[in-house]
This record gives C-alpha cells, structure tokens and sequence, in this order.
C-alpha cells in the first residue's frame, strides 16, 4: 500500500548529529522493566540510507525528546509495548492500516499483533520493493511454522535469487490480509495463484501451462469453488478443493518432486483428505489438469465430440421439422 | 359435429407427465446453474436456491427421484406388454417410418395427402424414445457422478469425468429438445396454440381425435381403418386411395 509521505524539510542532517552524539554508541542498552534490554544504538549510516534518511529528523519521531531525556526510565515494560506506542510516530504521516487481521486482533483486545516497526523495521526502514525479500522473515519472526514450510517450498526456496516467486503478501496482502482460519481464503486460491500461473511470460520461464487455473475451473472442484465464493467454512459447509487443498500451501513443491503431494505416487493419499476411503482408481478421476483430447482421456474427448456434433444435429433436424410443419400449415391456408 | 369428447390419456399417464414435468424443471434450475456457472443468472439462482451445496441436494433428490419413476415405468410397461395389458402403441413400426416419408412429401408438396396416424404419432414416438434414452443416459451418468468412490472401486477413474461430460451435454440437449420440439408441439404449434391440456384433462374433442388419430380413432369404434383421405375434402370427407 501506498501510504502519504509528506516531505519535509532539509534540516534532518544537523538535528540527528545531536542525537547520534550518543547514539551512535554501540553498547549502549536500556533494561526494560518486563527484562528485555533494550539497544539504544542507532546506526546512522543505516538510518541515512533508509527510506526515511533524506527527510525525516529523530524528533519527528521521537517527539519532545531534548537533551536531557535520559532520565533512566520509560513508561513501557517491554520492546514490544515501545513498538506499539512507538506505532504513533508512524500514523503522523501514513494512514493507520484499519484492515487486516492483525488489526482485527488488536481491536479485540489481543496486544500480540505486531506494531509498524516490527515488521517494517525502525530506523532501517526500506522501501517497499526494497522491502521484499525480507518479508519471510519479517513474518516468520512470529509465523514460525509457516515460515520454516515456506522455506522449503518451491516458492520460498527460490525467494533470493528469483522476483517471480511470491513472497508472503503477494498471497495474503500487506495490511489488508484476511483472517485465513474460516477457509475462505482456499477458494480465492485460483485468483491469488492464477495471478502469476496464468502469465503467459512468466510461466513460459519455467515451462508451467497457463492453462492450470482454466482446467481446474471446468472441472467439478472450480465449479462448486466458484459458486461458493463469499461462504465461510463452518459446520455443516464443505468447502471445495482450491490449489492448495491438493498442492499445499506454504509448502508447495513442483509437481515432479517426491515430496509433492500431486505426484502420482501420493495423489491417492492427497484425494482421501476429503474423499475417505478413494481407492487407487481415484485419482484418474480428476485429468491433472489435462484437457480431453485423442492423447490425454480420449473417452472424455469422444464423449465431447459426440455431442458437439449431435446437438446441432438434433436441434437442426427439429427445427427443419418445425419449418416444414408450418410451411405444411401454411400450404393447406 | 359434437363436442364429445374422448380419453386419451389415463389417470396415470397424466400423473406421470406431471411429476416428469416437475422434476425436469427442478432438475434444469439445480444442474445449469452447474453447467454455467461463471454467468452472473447461474450465480444468483445458487444463491437464491440457499447455496451450491442446497442446489445439489435438490439436484440429486429430483434425480433420484427420476430414477425410481424410470425404473417403475419400465417395470410396469414390461409386465404390461408381457401380460398383453399393455398394447404395444409406443413401439416403433414399419408405418412410422414410411410416415416420415409421407408427411415428408405432403410437407414438401409433392402429395396433398397427410399420413393417417394411430394411436402416436412418429413424432410423438420419436420424443417418447428420445426421452427415454436421455433418461436412461442422465440417470446412469448421475449414479456414476453420485458414486465416484464405489465406481472407481470397480471401473478405471476416467469414467467419472465421461459420465460428467456426457451428462452435462445430454442435459442440454434434453434441455433443448424439450424446449424446441415440446414447446411447439404443444404450445406454438397453430394446431394447438396457445396451449395443449390433453395431458393433464386426459381429454381430447372427437373431432381432433378424427383429425389426429383416426386409425386408433376407428379402432376404438369398431370401425374398419380408413385408408387415407384428401385434406381438400377435409378428414371426414370421402376417402380416396394415397396419392
């Protein structure tokens, strides 16, 4: 998201060389009263570097902070409480992310949810490209699980060295990523995959069909998903396969890899996650993304092309025979 | 002549035409919104139905339903025709073809003469057959849709996604069918216009029973079958031999 940046002024340089007079001491800490220490240090050069080096002087931030504001105590027990009061400094300038789920949890009460800092970082803060490939982190820092998944996915493993992977907003979004736990978020799966998988350019790179996300919807699973878009997960509502039902989510491997929950070795055990007890037979039920053709499930294909030439047939002979009916009616007038 | 008028249809068979009519209808609002589902119409009707998972209960409790009707109708027209209760009125015959051919001509006009019909029609066999064969189609391809697991237990996977493309495209052909040939038939047709009710009164006038079934007609009275007439002298004029 874009946010507002109101620039300011030129006069950041001389203000900050005031305060990094003391801190730009390395060792200099601040013993939280929770137990955490608390680093005092600021790197300047980090600081002139980020996004907010040019513009932005310490007290603009740090508002009221004087001279003498060493006092040897702080109003916050914890980094984490600083960060959220902290939070403030930033809402100044940017709109205050109202959407989300970690906003949905602070507003019920729960403090755990991350401040801006903590993910955007305080003084070393990078501009949102820049930002990108720090983000696995950034959310793994407390998505541990999902993360360490992710890392050994075909996606997250490539994340250094590859802009094409998604990272974890490209899937969730940024301050606007929705709650995942209804299952809702599985049946928007063939848009939020289909962004990158049906790119032609993209795709061609690594020599994926684009067609992924077309055949899946002209089968049984991308009908009912489609038709259940907006429903939430809840009793008595199954809902149906999206991508990451069968691929996984945050652990996503290519189709050909053993660990792969798609490859044929463990298809059938991937089906019987929803369809208990599917036999062996049961996966060739699904075409794997195939379309019917003489090649690939000619039954299929035969069956298709029987009828597309036997409805037009029909309809053509019914309507020939209407014609002639009323023309036999017309005759006779 | 009089307005008498003559059973066509039993109690039965228009309970049957009902419930049919019925379920048909239930099943075309449940499974095209399936079949078309990416259009704005098929999305509101789901959602109007209660949801894809309500719009499949009603789909496959009207199918079932369907089926079980087949399977009686077969059951009591077997053991009718074995027990010769049952005259065999709806198969097919040499006539009806060589009707085809006539009406074809008189359509054509190259004759003035109309075939004389029995009891049905070839046309209204020709839709009794086409029903039942689509009927027999949608409900072994349902059973395979309904069933995945015990099929694919037995049979190789692929069937699944057969039945669900024959399925899909029978329906639309039944669809159309029932919407182009039916509806003129009954409905559009000058003959019939604006609405045939023989099928739920059972009860058509003598008159269009002379112009549309003498044979059965004949039958019926105990008179011997009239062997063609000039539509020039009208049905109950004198009859000449087939031109």
């Amino acid at each position: 998201m874009i946010l507002a940046v109101f620039p300011l002024p030129g006069r950041a340089g001389d203000d900050n060389a005031a305060c990094l007079e003391c801190h730009s001491d390395a060792s200099m800490t601040f013993d939280l009263e929770g137990g955490e220490s608390l680093p005092l240090f600021v790197d300047g050069a980090v600081f002139q570097k980020s996004v907010h080096g040019e513009a932005v002087s310490c007290t603009d931030c740090h508002e009221g902070k004087t001279a003498d504001h060493a006092t040897g105590s702080l109003p916050v027990k914890t980094r984490h409480e600083l960060a959220r009061s902290d939070s403030k400094a930033c809402t100044g300038c940017h709109e205050a992310p109202a959407e989300g789920i970690h906003h949905a949890v602070i507003a019920r009460g729960d403090d755990r949810a991350p401040a801006c800092s903590e993910c955007h970082g305080a003084h070393d803060v990078l501009s949102p490209d820049a930002f990108r490939t720090h983000v696995p982190g950034k959310c793994g820092s407390c998505h541990e699980k999902e993360a360490k998944a992710y890392a050994g996915s075909v996606h997250g493993s490539a994340v250094d060295s590859n802009d094409d992977v998604p990272v974890c907003i490209d899937c969730h979004r940024v301050h606007k990523n929705a709650d995942t736990s209804p299952g809702a978020l599985s049946l928007r799966t063939p848009i939020i995959c289909g962004r990158c998988h049906t790119d032609e350019k993209r795709m061609k790179k690594y020599g994926i069909s684009t067609r992924v996300v077309a055949t899946y919807l002209a089968d049984f699973h991308g009908m009912v998903t489609t038709l259940q878009r907006g429903t939430d997960a809840g009793k008595g509502v199954r809902l149906a396969a999206g991508c990451t039902d069968c691929h996984g989510v945050h652990d996503i491997q290519k189709t050909d890899d053993p660990r792969s929950r798609v490859i044929a070795a463990n298809l059938q055990r991937t089906c019987q996650t929803c369809h208990a007890g599917a036999p062996k037979n049961f996966p060739q039920a699904w075409l794997s993304h195939w379309e019917p053709s003489p090649r690939k499930a000619p039954a299929v294909w035969a069956v298709r092309q029987f009828y597309r030439l036997m409805i037009p047939f029909m309809v053509g002979g019914l309507v020939l025979q209407i014609s002639l009916h009323v023309l036999g009616i017309l005759r006779k007038r | 002549m009089s307005s008498e008028r003559i059973v066509r249809f039993s109690r039965k068979r228009r309970l049957e035409h009902l419930t049919v009519m019925v379920l048909f209808v239930l099943l075309c609002l449940t499974g095209f919104p399936q079949k078309f589902y990416t259009h704005a119409w098929a999305q509101a009707l789901v959602h109007g139905l209660g949801g894809i998972d309500r719009a499949r209960q009603i789909h496959h409790a009207a199918g079932f339903a369907l089926a079980g009707l087949t399977v009686l109708h077969f059951g009591a027209g077997l053991a009718g025709l074995l027990s010769r209760t049952i005259p065999f009125s709806m198969m097919p015959t040499r006539k009806d073809f060589e009707d085809v051919f006539r009406q074809l001509r008189y359509y054509l006009g190259t004759s003035r003469v109309e075939p004389l019909y029995d009891r049905y029609t070839y046309k209204e066999k020709f839709e009794y057959w086409g029903l039942v064969a689509g009927n027999v189609i949608m409900v072994v391809t349902g059973t395979i849709l309904y069933f995945p697991l015990q099929v694919t237990a037995l049979f190789p996977g692929v069937l699944v996604p057969a039945a669900k493309m024959a399925h899909s495209n029978e329906g639309l052909m039944a669809f159309l069918v029932i919407t182009i040939w039916h509806i003129f038939n009954v409905h559009l047709n000058p003959d019939a216009f604006p609405f045939d009710p023989a099928i739920f009164t059972g009860r058509i006038s003598r008159e269009r029973y002379q112009h549309e079934h003498p044979l059965e007609l004949a039958r019926l009275e105990g008179r011997p079958a009239p062997k063609g007439a000039d539509p020039d002298l009208g049905p109950h004029g004198p009859v000449h031999g087939e031109g």
